[in-house]
């Protein structure tokens, strides 16, 4: 009878689980940090998620569709914000940031609003 | 004087306990030790089977531009093919998310050239074996680390052409939408023929490349 409970428990948590999956799928971001052989680049943060330091100055990410902040750690622990990124369904969103300036500045392959270029990047 | 009797009497207590604590713990040290060398095999075995998954899988998207080219090819009708483009782009984008940066794939790759690494390390500073027996071991898991991280670099490769396939159609679809706002209909047929032939290309290339990949161990 316990078995049989437990058994339900557990189905019931399967289905409210798979009820939680993504609907909206997911897309790409695409970083490229100019120039690669920049000695020690800068902690990258999408939203709160710390990534792995890019491999030879790029990363191929997938991400939940939506817009994310691409940010820095800056000096002493706190972040700056670089720009968003919009992902969309199965597109990758390119963004180049570049190293040479400070703080780092993002140059989007197509940027959302042609009045404030660079702020939001699209795909 | 009476009273530090039992005083000393707790510090034996005390030593007598901490001694006991330290014979038991020496072997748990070496039994854990001892689990973290036989599971650095683990992650690596984990990932050739995962790449293995990977490549035996990779086929099918060719099989499906081919499919899908040939249909885009043989269609009149413009926003039908366009839609086709778009479940192509589907296919590849399954298959860019698997070898993404932040993907399974990747992470298995790390964690397995990670911890093959530690355990060559432990290997060389290993003075249990004679030289020769260590020297044994210590090539083999050189030669598994090399092939770890050739496998991880081709999937690396793989990564820049997935991404880039899934770039050139969202661009030339952006662009075929672009002509069909503008009712410009033959023009967008002729783009999308010359994407299909540009794809058959992409899906030669990625053959050859993904079948180039090889699983560490294999």
């Amino acid at each position: 009878m316990r078995a049989a409970i437990g058994l339900v428990g557990v189905t019931l948590a399967a289905v409210a689980l798979s009820g939680c999956e993504n609907k909206d799928g997911n897309g790409f971001v695409q970083i490229k940090a100019v120039p690669a052989s920049v000695v020690t680049p800068p902690a990258f943060y999408l939203d709160s998620v710390k990534l792995d330091p890019l491999k030879k100055g790029e990363a191929v990410l997938s991400r939940r569709v939506g817009t994310t902040k691409l940010q820095v750690e800056a000096p002493g622990g706190n972040m700056f914000p670089l720009c968003e990124i919009v992902v969309k369904k199965n597109r990758i969103t390119t963004v180049t940031v570049s190293m040479i300036e400070r703080p780092p500045r993002c140059q989007c392959t197509h940027s959302a609003s042609p009045s404030a270029p660079n702020r939001t990047c699209i795909g | 004087m009476i009273g530090s009797v039992p005083g000393l009497r707790d510090v034996g207590r005390a030593l007598g306990v901490a001694l006991i604590a330290a014979v038991l713990a020496v072997p748990a040290a070496r039994a854990q030790n001892a689990g973290t060398d036989a599971d650095a095999f683990a992650p690596v075995e984990e990932y050739a089977r995962k790449v293995e998954e990977f490549t035996k899988n990779a086929p099918n998207l060719q099989k499906k531009i081919e499919e899908g080219t040939k249909s885009i090819d043989a269609l009149a009708d413009a926003a039908k093919a366009r839609d086709e483009l778009e479940q192509l782009r589907g296919v590849v984008a399954d298959l860019l998310g698997r070898v993404s940066d932040n993907g399974e794939l990747s992470k298995l790759g790390a964690k397995a050239l990670d911890n093959a690494r530690n355990k060559l390390k432990a290997l060389e500073a290993d003075t249990r074996f004679k030289p020769e027996e260590r020297q044994l071991l210590v090539d083999q898991w050189k030669e598994l680390i090399r092939q770890t991280a050739r496998a991880a670099e081709d999937l690396d490769k793989a990564r820049a052409e997935f991404a880039e396939l899934i770039r050139t159609l969202q661009t030339r679809e952006d662009f075929i939408d672009e002509l069909l706002q503008i009712k410009r209909a033959a023009e967008a047929i002729k783009v999308m023929r010359q994407l299909t032939s540009d794809l058959r290309e992409a899906s030669e290339k990625l053959k050859t490349l993904i079948g180039g990949i090889r699983p560490p161990g294999a």
